[in-house]
């Protein structure tokens, strides 16, 4: 009975397999998707990229972690896989960027990596820098210790901790990438249903 | 302008760039409707993904791009409760005068302090590169503006102890 107090809210259009809104979104991947990753599959390759990074070769780290980018894993590989690619791109120095970026975009598939470099940087500006834990920008605004009253004694640069220090490294990424790729890759992050 | 701020002001600006490809869509689901898709959510398949940019955990923007509209929601550096009050206030100052404000939306997107919801009407009626800069300006200009409040809300507080408290001197 209290399904039917309130049929007015519910949505019609979802039990019409006619309708828009059950458009099958499966049929936009397309069909050539690497075969399904699990969260250890994306650790070996982590294992892989750390050892090229330690051997002194960034670029190939870089192109290593791209080419092999969990397009259809779980969300936990993906999660994996995100780590590696930051923790590769803070290994790489402010200087060496633009060369390391040349020399991953050119070459046979450089503009898949580049899309897909654009993928991760995104992905990685949306999700909570490690050890700020779910805290929400409320939450983190508010004094630690209860002064009573208004307290303007603390430092205004609260979220410059670990959380901005990754964000800039993003950032200053960002930008080398979009002079390299142009506009049209940030587009092709908006379109792609191949989420990383 | 700070270091980081250059780069998170381009990133934004190329990201928006890029999301306001946007053309005249009508409605799937009523006929001789055009309803910009973002806030409809009717069909799954013009809903493209969000960007987000963040430069640290307060300051963020969220770009959600859709086939006719695009929404763009931006979180406002708040570091105590001053700056919260003001952001607070300035935001309700804005969204009030929404009607003339033409991208304004009314009520921000969870999470975020201010959104504003760009149709393909409003590029088609106004420079697109204009209304980047426009988005650009506003983030610049916020910043400023509150800290300038929070400076001058302290001076006043400053005077008026002072000459409350001169009788007992």
């Amino acid at each position: 009975m209290s399904q039917l107090d309130n049929f007015r809210t519910i949505n019609i259009d979802r039990l019409d397999p006619e309708s828009s809104a059950n458009f099958p979104m499966e049929t936009l991947l397309p069909a050539t998707l690497p075969p399904p990753e699990t969260s250890s599959d994306a650790a070996n390759v982590a294992t892989q990229v750390r050892q090229l990074l330690r051997g002194g070769d960034p670029e190939g780290a870089l192109r290593q972690v791209l080419d092999t980018a969990p397009l259809a894993g779980d969300a936990r590989a993906k999660e994996v896989h995100l780590a590696t690619v930051i923790e590769v791109l803070q290994g790489i120095r402010q200087g060496e960027m633009t060369r390391v970026l040349e020399g991953v975009c050119a070459g046979d598939g450089g503009s898949e990596r580049a899309d897909c470099l654009m993928k991760y940087l995104y992905k990685g500006m949306s999700a909570p820098a490690p050890g700020s834990g779910t805290q929400s920008p409320r939450s983190m605004s508010v004094s630690p210790q209860n002064t009573g009253g208004f307290s303007q004694i603390q430092g205004r640069n609260l979220g410059e901790g670990g959380g901005g220090q990754q964000m800039s490294v993003v950032l200053s990424w960002h930008e080398k990438l979009v002079e390299v790729a142009g506009t049209g890759s940030i587009v092709r992050v908006m379109t792609d249903r191949r989420t990383v | 302008m700070s270091q980081s701020l250059r780069p998170y002001l381009q990133c934004v600006r190329s990201s928006l760039t890029a999301a306001l490809a946007i053309s005249n869509f009508a409605s799937q689901t009523s006929e001789r409707h055009n309803v910009p898709e973002v806030e409809a959510a009717s069909s799954p398949e013009l809903i493209l993904n969000p960007l987000h940019i963040s430069r640290n955990e307060n300051e963020k923007v969220l770009i959600e791009p859709s086939v006719n509209s695009v929404r763009i929601s931006i979180s406002i550096k708040q570091a105590d409760e001053i700056e919260q009050i003001l952001v607070h206030k300035f935001d309700r100052f804005l969204t009030q005068r929404a009607e003339s404000f033409f991208i304004l939306r009314r009520k921000p997107v969870k999470g975020y302090d201010i959104s504003f919801l760009i149709t393909n009407t409003h590029t088609e009626m106004l420079l697109k590169h204009k209304l980047v800069d426009f988005v650009i300006q506003f983030m610049e200009d916020v910043d400023k503006e509150v800290s300038e409040l929070k400076l001058f809300l302290n001076a006043r507080a400053r005077f008026v102890a002072e000459s409350f408290l001169t009788p007992f001197d």
